[in-house]
């Protein structure tokens, strides 16, 4: 280390004197370090056109990873192929190899490509257009999507021969228009669909109808292309990429890209309050690890959750380093960032001229931003995957590289942090997707039928179609003559019909204090107890009132105040089961899954002053009830168990056991922690006996609770460890939640309700 | 069945706070004649004898290999007037729809898009429109765009034919009959050299294209000479009719009054209430209305002829309005070459009242082809009327600075032009809050004053 200026010779210097620091070590619960891995290469085919090898040679690619080499091979005997393969493996030869291969050969082939965004399109069509130019032959790729000047429309229809586009393009402007791609839907060859881990839940099971639509679309011109997918790493790639896809893949999965040494670092904000639990911001620790990397000279990307907290964190970093760096060294980049100015960070990423990026996760797909040293979490992404592809922008192929997980409060930042076995030993979440979800299915088949009429004999989806067809005709939109259903209205379905919106209808808030401006949106199923007339939304940090609720049209407008309280509702959920689908008995424990509906309508809200906690006002709300119709998974205690516990005991052990629950739930599932949600009922009305119920929160389910019936134990175990690991002496928010909440013995009734519940082995 | 209403309904009642638009299922009588029944048409082909409620729309069954649909057909005599025309004017006015050639065609090497906009002698050479070989056509669908969904239910044709106008018009009965009416239109479409449709380019071609490619005749070609009359329409009447739409452009410019028609946009709203209960009498509605259009189309395409074969003033009445005289005048000159609109704009010189913005755009079209002396002429009269207007625009003093100042280096003349625009420019906008645009305007203006000033400085220096 230079003793004047404090700057260590590399990474692997100061990741030594670090280790050497107590007062960061004494923070870092855990430190796992990933030994460096080398090349596994095979030759390059030999059927590989020479102008292709040649192009591949000057870009220094002579040979090629055993997973391109495999995926290469996979493809050319004809098979659907999905690949699994980190950030920085040479993930796009994978497909790009067997498609230029195949345009080579054959000059009249065509090529669709998917990506879930605009910008992951820009880039792949950069690339695409560089080794065209390489090989120097007249090889046409395009973007196509909303940008694209309609005067160039037409000359990507009949002569592009690699079309680079997103599911919402395809289903809303191409499929409704197949017979002005005639040329791409005759001669379509492969289907490349990237960053297959992304289409999931709501969004994944429309993409994979827009799939079925793409296919009997090629079917009418009689083409029958291959299909090839690339995926993160997730649990399920080939399951889930079937699923998408509806068609049997050979897994690709033997990454043989070499990787430098990874040094991944778990730290926990020091605990500043034990009673109640309360550690250190995480912001600030990050803030603090990420200025002592970009201090040393380490280039750096900073992840956070939210949007307001990468704001937060660039400004405190940009002053901590303006003097050594200045602060145009140090960028924001998120989503609501013009397209332009995204391009120029990533430029200057790739160039180096930037040293450190404070992110949302929108940098974790893709985006060629090159490979940085070093990575800084401030807080769990969210599942294990995301994980992974954020700490993946750290480490290259050579050299040693280091990712900060920065644990917040929250119960499953704390879960992680406590268990990294958890994380480092397991495989990462399930991709889930419900393309038979009826709401979704009946869409796309009012779409499909506007493309194409059916016929008695077609198949779309698992539901019976002919029941879905009569279903329409019912409506009016479709018209049967004989054997065949043909569209009959006036509309254009597709532009009904938003491929990622999970609850359809959004409240929109309004800001009335300088004019009016949109703040935000709320869901239909938040709307009650978020927006009601006179609660208090909270909106980066500033306090608004709700003036008025315009529940028909849907609209929220409030006004910037200054309280000291907040408010809070009161919501009388009632839940109804209508069906159950599977069932288990195990010790003193049944657990079911099947249909349920939720009713739930907001009573009265509380008035609440802050800091202190006491209430000082309420009012009532009228709203109308809200009716959710969906799939549900939901267990209950014996009626031995429910004698043990006073009812009060019961309820507040029941409240503990599903605050923590439900805040763990996503480590089995990739989704919002919002898309699922739990009841406690000391005495439900199904069962009589103290239950537990999580419901999807998307009418007609997504699989979801689904998929939480089939891994319960697991979940309650991991529940367990996690109230009994809390450093917390009652209930924290970090585990059952506060003890204004769950009382003063929260804890250990939660604790004591799962022990009883355990058959003795 | 049932059980998947019922959870469709459960489902979208979750979905949806409103009342679910599911009309109450009326129990409804089987539409005969909408779902024909098999037996039926399958035995008795082409012989089959249409129900009595058709009699009144005066169709008849159409037999194709294909299949059925039903065929209406309306003969014009060759003197019938509709408006201000005759239909027998077809005949002389087709000759100046030669210009509607597209000019690659017939001109090679020409790179112009649009027809004739260098010289006049392109469409002497094309090949003379024939009036029996020009088809009108115009589709009655079932919604709006040109999505593959949108199906059109009712094909008009008309064409000249043995000395009448004829308009013929296909129905089909239900969707599967849409193949045979498409075979037969493909059989038809083939002896036309032309096509005229009004908005035909955007809508009504595309939506025929798609059909095709989706019923199976992907490898039909028929390419004729389309020409859009809405896009002259358009050229012309832009800012003195409210709306282009064809009933409005008939009854305002041809004198053609329809008594009871409904309006297309009702037309698929009718369609699917007759799919629903098999009852066509409302369809009569929708055949005149389509027949009339095709009527006024033959008109309209008769208007341009006249006015594209120096028909103006002798078949056709000079334009009132000094703006539609101007709007004439450019659009000849755009589809036949510089020089034919010269006789209109000499009109407009003479016009006393023809506003500003009328000369600005001939001043603007003359100086582009090089009338300086005229140029200066129109925008020496606006600059005039400027004195006596309440708000006067600047633009001529700035257009008449420029030619004073580059052309024939008149720096003074230039100078108090523009000053005189500036002055105007900041009384309009005194007390305003100045947008960039306006703002930069402004500060144009400053400059070139300046720099004026800084000339004639230099030269008496």
């Amino acid at each position: 280390m230079n003793r004047w200026t404090g700057k260590t010779s590399g990474l692997d210097e100061w990741l030594q004197i670090l280790r050497q620091q107590p007062d960061i070590m004494e923070n870092v619960t855990h430190w796992h370090t990933i030994p460096p891995r080398a090349a596994r290469t095979a030759a390059m085919s030999k059927d590989i056109h020479p102008k292709l090898a040649e192009a591949l040679a000057s870009r220094g690619i002579r040979e090629l990873f055993v997973h391109q080499a495999e995926a290469y091979e996979a493809v050319r005997s004809g098979k659907h192929v999905v690949t699994v393969t980190p950030t920085a493996s040479g993930k796009t030869l994978c497909y790009n190899l067997p498609v230029l291969q195949s345009l080579l050969e054959n000059d009249s082939g065509r090529a669709l490509y998917l990506f879930p965004t605009k910008a992951l399109a820009q880039d792949q069509v950069a690339e695409l257009q560089e080794i065209a130019a390489a090989m120097d032959v007249d090889l046409k790729s395009h973007t196509y999507d909303g940008d694209t000047p309609p005067t160039v429309r037409q000359v990507i229809r009949n002569a592009g021969h690699i079309v680079v586009t997103n599911p919402d393009m395809l289903h809303s402007a191409i499929l409704p228009h197949h017979t002005k791609w005639v040329k791409l839907f005759e001669n379509i060859k492969y289907i490349v669909i990237d960053e297959v881990h992304s289409y999931r839940g709501v969004f994944g099971s429309h993409v994979a109808n827009v799939i079925r639509r793409l296919k009997r679309i090629c079917r009418f011109y009689g083409s029958n292309p291959q299909f090839i997918c690339a995926s993160a790493t997730i649990d399920n790639p080939r399951e889930h990429a079937e699923r998408l896809i509806g068609e049997e893949v050979a897994l690709i999965d033997n990454n043989g890209a070499p990787v430098g040494e990874k040094n991944f670092v778990c730290y926990n904000p020091p605990v500043v309050n034990k009673q109640l639990g309360i550690r250190r911001s995480s912001v600030l620790e990050s803030q603090k690890l990420a200025a002592m990397l970009l201090r040393q000279g380490v280039q750096t990307i900073v992840f956070a959750r939210s949007r307001v907290r990468v704001e937060l964190l660039l400004t405190y970093l940009q002053e901590l380093v303006k003097d050594e760096l200045g602060t145009k060294t140090i960028r924001g980049y998120r989503g609501g960032y013009l397209p332009q100015l995204r391009r120029e960070i990533e430029r200057g990423l790739r160039s180096g001229e930037i040293r450190g990026v404070v992110s949302t996760n929108a940098l974790e797909l893709g985006i060629d931003i090159g490979q940085l040293q070093a990575c800084v979490m401030n807080g769990y992404p969210g599942t294990i995957a995301s994980t992974w592809q954020q700490s993946g922008r750290a480490g290259r192929r050579q050299g040693t590289s280091v990712t900060f997980l920065v644990a917040s409060s929250n119960p499953l930042d704390q879960y992680m942090i406590q268990n990294p076995d958890f994380f480092f030993n397991r495989p990462p979440e399930r991709a889930l997707i419900h393309p038979d979800n009826l709401l979704i299915l009946i869409d796309h088949v009012k779409c499909a039928a506007y493309e194409l009429p059916f016929e008695a004999g077609d198949k779309f989806g698992e539901e019976r179609l002919e029941d879905m067809l009569e279903f329409l005709v019912e409506e009016k939109v479709l018209h049967r003559v004989q054997n065949r259903w043909y569209w009959m209205e006036q509309s254009f379905p597709a532009h009904g019909i938003s491929l990622r919106s999970a609850a359809q209808e959004n409240f929109i808030i309004i800001d009335l204090t300088n004019g009016s401006r949109v703040l935000g949106e709320v869901d239909r199923f938040s709307a009650p107890t978020l927006i009601h007339e006179e609660a208090i939304y909270i909106h980066e940090g500033v306090q608004y009132q709700v003036e008025k609720l315009d529940h028909p049209e849907k609209k929220a407008y409030v006004r910037e105040v200054d309280v000291d309280y907040y408010t809070d509702a009161n919501m009388a959920v009632e839940l109804k089961v209508l069906h159950v689908d599977k069932e288990h008995q195990y010790g003193e424990l049944l657990r079911q899954y099947g249909e349920v509906t939720v009713n739930a309508k907001a009573t009265i809200f509380k008035k609440i002053r802050l800091r202190s906690h006491e209430n000082i006002g309420s009012g009532p709300i009228h709203l109308p009830e809200e009716e959710l119709h969906t799939s549900g998974y939901w267990f209950s205690f014996s009626e031995e168990a429910a004698a043990r516990k006073n009812t009060n005991d019961m309820q507040q052990a029941l409240l503990g056991l599903a605050n923590v629950l439900v805040h763990i739930a996503p480590l089995y599932l990739m989704c919002d922690p919002q898309d699922i949600r739990v009841v406690p009922q000391v005495k439900a009305v199904h069962t009589k006996l103290p239950t537990i119920y999580f419901y999807d929160r998307y009418p007609g389910g997504i699989g979801l609770s689904e998929r939480l019936f089939d891994v319960h134990e697991e979940l309650l175990r991991q529940a367990k460890t996690l109230i009994r690991n809390c450093t917390c002496l009652s209930g924290c928010p970090a585990c059952v939640g506060p003890i204004e909440e769950v009382g003063l013995l929260g804890k250990s009734l939660a604790l004591d309700l799962i022990e009883q519940t355990e058959v003795p082995s | 069945m049932s059980g998947l209403r019922d959870r469709m309904l459960r489902l979208r009642g979750a979905s949806s706070a409103q009342p679910v638009q599911i009309e109450p299922a009326e129990p409804m009588e089987p539409a005969e004649s909408a779902d024909p029944d098999p037996d039926d048409s399958a035995v008795n082909g082409g012989s089959l004898k249409l129900s009595p409620e058709w009699d009144e729309l005066g169709v008849a069954i159409m037999t194709t290999e294909e299949g059925e649909f039903l065929l209406r057909e309306t003969r014009y005599p060759i003197d019938y007037r509709h408006g201000v025309h005759g239909l027998d004017e077809l005949q002389e006015a087709a000759a100046g729809l030669t210009a509607f050639q597209p000019r690659s065609i017939h001109a090679p090497g020409s790179r112009a898009s649009r027809p004739a906009d260098e010289a006049g002698l392109v469409q002497e050479s094309g090949p003379k429109v024939h009036p029996e070989r020009i088809l009108f056509l115009d589709l009655e669908t079932t919604g709006l765009g040109v999505g593959t969904g949108n199906v059109p239910f009712m094909v008009g044709l008309g064409y000249m034919s043995h000395g009448s106008f004829v308009v013929e018009q296909m129905l089909i009965r239900h969707p599967a009959e849409e193949r045979a009416m498409l075979a037969y239109l493909c059989d038809k479409l083939t002896s036309y050299t032309h096509l005229t449709t009004y908005n035909g380019k955007t809508f009504d071609w595309p939506v025929l294209h798609n059909r095709f490619i989706l019923n199976g005749f992907r490898h039909f070609k028929w390419e004729p000479i389309h020409i859009d009359l809405l896009h002259p329409s358009r050229s012309i009447w832009r800012n003195t009719l409210v709306s282009c739409k064809l009933s409005h452009v008939e009854e305002e410019r041809l004198g053609i009054a329809r008594e009871d028609d409904v309006p297309g946009s009702l037309a698929p709203a009718i369609y699917f209430q007759y799919l629903a209960d098999g009852d066509p009498k409302p369809l009569h509605g929708v055949f005149r209305h389509n027949e009339i259009d095709m009527v006024s189309l033959a008109c309209l395409a008769i208007r341009f002829g006249h006015l594209l074969s120096d028909g103006l003033g002798s078949r056709v009445p000079h334009p009132e309005g000094a703006e539609e005289l101007l709007r004439t005048g450019l659009w000849l000159e755009k589809m036949k070459g510089s020089g034919c609109a010269e006789p209109l704009f000499e009109r407009l010189m003479n016009d006393n009242h023809a506003p500003p913005s009328v000369l600005l755009a001939l001043a603007e079209r003359d100086k582009k082809c090089g009338n300086w002396p005229r140029a200066v002429l129109l925008w020496q009269k606006v600059v005039y009327a400027a004195e006596l207007a309440v708000w006067p625009g600047w633009g001529a003093h700035i257009e008449l600075a420029m030619y004073y100042e580059h052309k024939t280096k008149q720096f003074d003349s230039a100078l108090s032009l523009a000053e005189e625009a500036l002055a105007l420019a900041l009384r309009r906008y005194s007390g305003m809050r100045l947008d960039a645009k306006r703002r930069a305007e402004v500060e144009g203006l400053r400059k070139r004053v300046d720099r004026l000033r800084t000339k004639i400085g230099r030269l008496s220096g």
